[in-house]
């Protein structure tokens, strides 16, 4: 959909001796100081596919800022491209000419700023339907796709309104209605809840997790609140000193953070909407899952966290049944559980079976509710493991799974040295 | 040695400014006159349109529209003023006058708002050229209008229009200070908006920065007329009508009333102007905030 190649944006009257500088191998602050250019950007490359949620999270000053205004050139690239995929296929942002640069701005590159950014003399209707003025849509039509969107956004019958006469969260929605009524596929998204209040600001993310469910956009957001950018990325680039120092999707920036810069961030991060199930869960043939014994067409195994619960998993590689004090626990898909109330006393006449993709905190509720290890299974409900509380902790605590554990810890450790 | 203490000083070297600056006159006026006449044409021709209808709208007619308007943009205060005031000045037997004066006002007002506006938005995109204009909006602000009325005669001979012109030297500069000033206010956030969407520069400037830049355009407006009312009793000492005639008249034989009647006519024609102006700005105001 959109694709950047080793873009730069240096700011200062001969960006050209600073790019060179940058080539042979010489630093931001170095290159500052030699020359007074401030490299904003520095070589910076993805690629997003239809429909990804990409959010770039970083500090002020990281470059983030700029990098967005890159890619729909309010911000000129000093070199680089951004190719942006239309109907008369792949096109460069940084090459087109004006008019056509008009264009691509009209028809496929919206956007949404931190402050709004409202025309405040303008209905929110008409604020709604600048984008389509600007591409020439009649009147009547332009009203009635206004309507439509702020209908979807939640603000049916505030059109006449003016934008003042408006919270902060609802005019962003209108900041946000204007850029989905444009059409455009590409989403370009400026801290756009940054200058919300905490619970409007959640209230916002979870709009824009439904919207985008619903509208299937590309998008570009940038935020300097990692919880945002875990609650709503598909993928996450954190961004240092105007480079990308980690991308990657949430649960692999909380769990392998590749940096100190990044450890430092997740440090303080909530995991348990992040991680998931099979991640935490360890392997049958982990070395904390004893074989009991083997049966006919199954073997028998057990958690040694809870060794007194007994899982007999077929050679299918599906799960058989669950013995615990000597009766049978049925297996039990873990929504049918957390619809019931917390009951006083964790049962153990169920287990619990969870998909691979769901969250920690799906399963530290499975466990509200059921004292039995938890058996995350793939799509083909064969067994990929097991979860007590052992693991559930490890991973509150340690924000890390149990199957890629010495594969990380180097990792983070050198980034602490470092 | 007195000679250093003294102006006596300056004596070995003359600058004869004085004669440069009416050679520089003399030599516009035998060369361009013409010129400087043909300038004229469009201000007579907003002058006498302006005029005709004042003269032709009658005087209970006009109250009531001018009551309305108040009414409308200002509150019945303003309203309740404005009828009192006209009928006043009719009272007096100065309506005639005074609907000379609003038409002077008027194609003053009208010609600063077509050559400021565009003067204005230039100066607001370009530095170099706010540079350049400064000090000679400077020179027109600050320079007596009694330095510049004989040039104007020479150039445009005395009369209404003369009036006119040397109102809009005067009258101009507030108009495009605050036009630029607003342009630069408008917040850099929703320009920047606007360019994300696509639009083009007139689009920015039409359908943003001079919407959001209207209330300080306003009252750029406003301070125009307010200049321009000022002019009326200058104007009138190279030949214009209306309201300065009485006041310059009287002045001169000593008609303390003739003269008294006159000046209570021009403030009350500008304190109703003014109300109405800044009702318009600050409406827009409130509307936009």
């Amino acid at each position: 959909m959109i694709r950047v190649e080793s873009l730069h944006k240096v700011f200062g009257p001969r960006p050209q001796e600073a790019l060179d500088r940058l080539a042979q191998g010489e630093g931001k602050e170095e290159i500052r100081r030699a020359t007074g250019h401030v490299v904003g950007v520095q070589d910076v490359s993805f690629a997003l596919e239809p429909g990804e949620f990409f959010v770039i999270m970083g500090l002020s000053g990281s470059g983030k800022s700029t990098l967005l205004r890159c890619l729909n050139r309010l911000v000129a690239p000093t070199s680089g491209h951004v190719w942006l995929a239309t109907e008369e296929g792949e096109v460069d942002v940084a090459e087109v000419g004006a008019r056509t640069l008009r264009r691509l701005r009209q028809e496929h590159l919206a956007m949404v700023f931190q402050r709004f950014g409202l025309l405040p003399h303008r209905s929110v209707r008409d604020n709604v339907a600048y984008g389509l003025e600007v591409q020439g849509i009649g009147r009547a039509e332009r009203r009635r796709r206004a309507d439509e969107v702020l209908t979807m956004v939640g603000l049916e019958g505030w059109g006449r309104s003016l934008p003042a006469a408006l919270s902060g969260g609802m005019q962003q929605r209108v900041g946000l209605a204007r850029a989905i009524a444009t059409g455009a596929k590409v989403l370009l998204m400026d801290e756009p809840f940054s200058a919300l209040d905490p619970l409007i600001k959640v209230q916002m993310q979870d709009e824009m997790i439904r919207l985008q469910r619903q509208l299937g956009r590309t998008i570009v957001f940038i935020t300097h609140d990692l919880d945002e950018a875990l609650r709503l990325g598909d993928r996450i680039a954190i961004m240092d000193d105007g480079r990308f120092v980690q991308v990657g999707t949430p649960e692999k920036i909380v769990t392998e953070p590749r940096t100190a810069y990044v450890a430092d961030f997740v440090a303080h991060a909530d995991p348990t909407g992040v991680i998931t199930a099979r991640t935490v869960a360890v392997a049958p043939d982990h070395e904390r899952v004893d074989e009991l014994r083997r049966e006919p067409g199954a073997r028998v195994i057990a958690h040694r966290t809870q060794a007194d619960v007994e899982v007999v998993v077929g050679d299918d590689g599906r799960v058989q049944a669950v013995l615990a004090d000597g009766a049978r626990a049925a297996p039990t898909p873990v929504d049918e559980l957390l619809a019931e109330p917390i009951p006083r006393a964790r049962g153990r006449d169920r287990a619990p079976v969870v998909r691979g993709d769901r969250t920690l905190r799906t399963l530290l509720e499975a466990r509200t509710r059921v004292n039995l290890p938890l058996l995350v299974v793939d799509d083909a409900d064969r067994l990929v493991g097991l979860v007590t509380e052992r693991e559930l902790i490890h991973a509150i605590i340690e924000k890390r799974g149990q199957n890629g554990d010495a594969a990380t810890e180097p990792a983070v450790a050198a980034g602490v040295v470092a | 040695m007195n000679a250093w203490r003294t102006d006596a000083v300056f004596d070995p070297i003359r600058v004869p400014l004085d004669r440069w600056f009416a050679d520089a006159i003399s030599w516009l006026t035998l060369n361009y006159r013409p010129a400087f006449q043909a300038m004229k044409v469009p201000i007579e021709v907003i002058l006498d349109g302006v005029a005709a209808v004042l003269a032709w709208v009658p005087p209970v007619a006009f109250i009531a529209i001018v009551a309305a308007l108040a009414w409308r943009w200002a509150g019945w205060r303003v309203a309740a003023f404005s009828v009192a005031a006209f009928t006043l000045i009719g009272m007096v037997g100065l309506w005639r006058l005074t609907m000379v004066t609003l038409s002077m006002v008027t194609a003053s007002v009208l010609v600063c708002l077509v050559i400021g506006l565009p003067l204005g938005v230039l100066a607001a995109r370009s530095d170099t050229f706010r540079g350049l204009l400064r000090p000679v909006l400077d020179v027109m602000q600050t320079t007596p209008a009694f330095v510049y009325l004989v040039p104007v005669v020479m150039l445009f001979s005395i009369g209404t229009v003369a009036g006119v012109i040397a109102t809009i030297i005067f009258a101009l500069p507030p108009l495009i200070r605050l036009t630029d000033l607003g342009i630069r206010q408008v917040p850099g956030d929703v320009v920047e908006a606007a360019e994300a969407f696509g639009s083009s520069e007139r689009e920015i400037l039409f359908k943003v920065r001079l919407p959001l830049a209207l209330p300080t355009i306003m009252a750029g407006v406003n301070q125009t007329i307010m200049l321009a009312l000022s002019m009326v009793v200058i104007a009138a000492l190279i030949g214009a009508g209306g309201l300065g005639r009485p006041v310059v008249e009287g002045l001169n034989a000593l008609r303390i009333g003739q003269a008294g009647i006159g000046g209570l006519a021009i403030v009350l024609v500008a304190i109703f102007l003014d109300r109405l102006t800044q009702a318009l700005g600050e409406g827009r105001r409130t509307k936009g905030a």
